[in-house]
């Protein structure tokens, strides 16, 4: 039981990083039908502002605000951030070729995927870097066997409050409707006076700077960052979308939780060498019995 | 609709294998092998043995350290008064760490009448060269390249190792989690690759005497995926066995996670890692959790503890002012040793007699360890250590001291 316990939190974790990864996907996909290929490598950039953020703050950062004012402001760093690369990289690589049909658009967002991490190796080198352990709280809460960080907790909490907000926003809020609109059909949206340049800016905005978050709290968790480990990411929070239903929001949140519950129970009790073949299996599956995902066939609420 | 979500999910899939493919590591453009000046026929007061290593490339490191204590061990033979009264003289070819360019060298070697060479490092890239030697009845001693495969699989009459071979780590291993730290279940975790899982398989081989006898068992034997940044679900299901011994087979940032995550889940088993662990990479990033871990290495450079070991040392620091970088490049000055000590014995350059005598001879010293080697061209009792990292993070020597 014990056990079952801990994987489960295992896997609510590293399901929660797909989960803000997805979400980034889902919402661009919603709004563009674009699959934003360099989504993982802003996840890398953000994780690397983060690191920048507390080396070059160094003692200063930690001292000043203390370890939790210290990884408040990395995270908020790498929120602006990235949401300001997202901004610039629609403006320089998606808006020129938008009319231009979907085939240059992902052509387009596979080269931005390669610039942005050789960039990164340009920047910071080809050599793995890592988030010093004097960075992070060193504390956990013991639960009989159990051995929790608190840590993991803060981004386990700090993730799903993101991901309630982000939900709120959308199936909520006015404008959150306008977003909905415009992904359902973007002439009328447009007719009805809903501007869609804003809706693209938001969008472009806040995908990103969740990914750039998510960034940020795996080299608070897992300490060793590296400029091409984006795809990995990149392609378990595709699958995540995959999953849910590709352009829902609360598709790409429970598909990203379910692939990382999925992966720590398979591989807790089952095979670490046979995970991923057994997470495609189940994708597979599920896209045979539901070709547009769990949660992918009311498309009235589609973002 | 169903169509096009699965034929887009194929080809987005494929795309990302693709970029799996190049965003793997940086390629570093591979030079051709530079130019060495054609040498005369070796004149007669002068024994001319050839150096192909990499000295541009991916392992550009490596190759510069062997040239550097082949000719450091070099200076020392020359001025004891040299071989059979003669002096060694060294050619340096370089092989770009890649197997086409290590075919050229070869025959540049051979071209210019060689009859020993010290060749190469990285298995790949010293197998097409050891084809090419052993054709042409030249004996060649390889340092950096220890595949099973490169002696078990051919018979080479003319090649020759200093290195040890990765089974012998194993077997190693095998001695020491039973011998030494008394493990009675012990957990292998591997990465599901060449290297990774070879050497897994063969510690289990190497554990079966003692499974049979009842005293040990493998409580665990799976493979993690490489590349990956949590691992805590198979940490949870290793604590749930709860092993005396953990036994990881595979490279330093895999490793570096591994304990780091495991230590945080109050996980507090005994850690073994093999040869390719212990790196400065390792230690940034588990940081404290390095400490109390073991390491199984051949000897590393600080280490050697034979009087050669010092003589060479002395006069390396005298020179580069630091320790050699790696043991493979002190394996290559240890295959000028023993390729000198062969020929000294037999009397003759001639690879026929120098390769016997390699075979047969008992009484060669090296920086590490005495050299000797099996008829297959291995090297015989190569010694493997396991290293502990102390209260301070740093590496000091554990077992056999």
């Amino acid at each position: 039981m014990d056990t079952l316990i801990q994987q489960l939190i295992n896997g609510l974790t590293i399901g929660s990083f797909y989960a803000l990864v997805a979400l980034g996907y889902s919402m661009v996909y919603g709004v563009m039908k674009l699959i934003n290929f360099a989504h993982g490598d802003l996840f890398t950039l953000g994780s690397y502002i983060g690191y920048t953020v507390l080396v070059v703050g160094a003692s200063w950062v930690t001292a000043t605000f203390g370890i939790w004012g210290g990884m408040a402001i990395a995270l908020v760093a790498a929120m602006i951030g990235i949401g300001v690369a997202g901004l610039v990289m629609e403006r320089i690589a998606y808006r020129p070729v938008y009319k231009a049909g979907r085939l240059p658009l992902v052509v387009s967002a596979l080269g931005m995927s390669f610039v942005i991490s050789q960039g990164i190796m340009a920047i910071w080198g080809p050599n793995p870097q890592a988030y010093l352990s004097g960075w992070t709280p060193k504390d956990f809460l013991q639960f009989g066997n159990i051995r929790v960080p608190v840590l993991q907790i803060a981004i386990l909490v700090l993730a799903l409050g993101l991901m309630a907000l982000i939900y709120w926003l959308v199936e909520r809020t006015t404008f959150g409707a306008a977003i909905r609109a415009a992904a359902q059909d973007r002439d009328t949206a447009t007719l009805m006076g809903i501007n869609f340049n804003l809706i693209i800016f938001f969008v472009f905005a806040l995908g990103p700077a969740l990914g750039g978050m998510a960034g940020v709290m795996q080299g608070l968790k897992y300490t060793r960052i590296s400029f091409n480990m984006g795809w990995l990411y990149g392609l378990k929070a595709f699958t995540a979308t995959i999953l849910g239903g590709i352009g829902n929001i609360p598709g790409a949140m429970i598909g990203g939780l379910l692939l990382g519950v999925m992966e720590a129970l398979f591989e807790g009790y089952v095979s670490g060498a046979w995970k991923d073949v057994f997470i495609f299996l189940i994708l597979i599956l599920v896209l045979i019995w539901r070709p547009t995902g769990l949660f992918g066939e009311k498309t009235a609420e589609k973002v | 609709m169903r169509k096009v979500f699965v034929s887009l999910f194929v080809a987005i899939l494929s795309l990302m294998l693709l970029l799996t493919g190049c965003g793997g590591g940086t390629t570093t453009p591979t030079a051709t092998p530079t130019t060495t000046p054609t040498i005369p026929p070796p004149p007669v007061e002068k024994i001319v043995i050839g150096l192909q290593a990499p000295i541009t490339g991916d392992f550009s490191a490596e190759g510069q350290w062997a040239k550097q204590c082949v000719e450091v061990a070099q200076d020392l033979i020359n001025k004891a008064g040299g071989v059979l009264g003669k002096q060694i003289e060294i050619v340096v070819v370089d092989d770009g760490s890649n197997a086409k360019d290590s075919a050229t060298a070869a025959q540049k070697m051979i071209s210019q009448g060689l009859k020993e060479v010290i060749a190469s490092y990285g298995s790949s890239v010293t197998r097409p060269a050891a084809d090419l030697y052993d054709k042409n009845k030249v004996v060649s001693v390889g340092y950096g390249c220890t595949a099973v495969s490169l002696t078990m699989e051919t018979q080479r009459p003319y090649f020759f190792r200093t290195a040890g071979r990765d089974d012998t780590q194993s077997e190693f291993f095998a001695k020491f989690a039973v011998e030494k730290l008394g493990a009675k279940k012990i957990a292998i975790m591997h990465d599901n690759q060449d290297y990774g899982k070879g050497v897994a398989d063969d510690a289990k081989k190497f554990l079966q005497p003692s499974i049979d006898a009842g005293t040990t068992e493998i409580v665990y034997f799976d493979a993690i995926t490489k590349g990956q940044s949590d691992y805590s679900a198979a940490i949870t299901k290793l604590k749930e066995i709860a092993p005396d011994l953990w036994f990881f087979t595979a490279y330093y940032n895999e490793a570096a996670l591994l304990i780091k995550q495991a230590r945080e889940m109050g996980f507090d088993v005994t850690f073994v890692g093999n040869n390719s662990v212990p790196t400065p990479d390792f230690e940034k990033v588990a940081g404290d959790a390095i400490k109390g871990t073991y390491m199984l290495n051949e000897p590393m450079p600080q280490f050697l503890t034979f009087p050669e070991s010092k003589t060479f040392m002395d006069a390396y620091k005298a020179k580069y002012n630091e320790l050699p970088g790696s043991i493979w490049a002190v394996y290559a000055a240890d295959a000028l040793n023993a390729l000198c000590a062969a020929i000294k014995t037999a009397g003759t350059t001639d690879p026929d007699k120098v390769a016997a005598t390699m075979r047969t001879m008992t009484d060669a010293k090296g920086i590490t360890g005495p050299l000797m080697f099996t008829d297959r061209g291995d090297r015989k009792n190569i010694p493997y250590y396991a290293y502990l990292y102390n209260n301070d993070g740093k590496l000091e020597l554990f077992w056999p001291k």
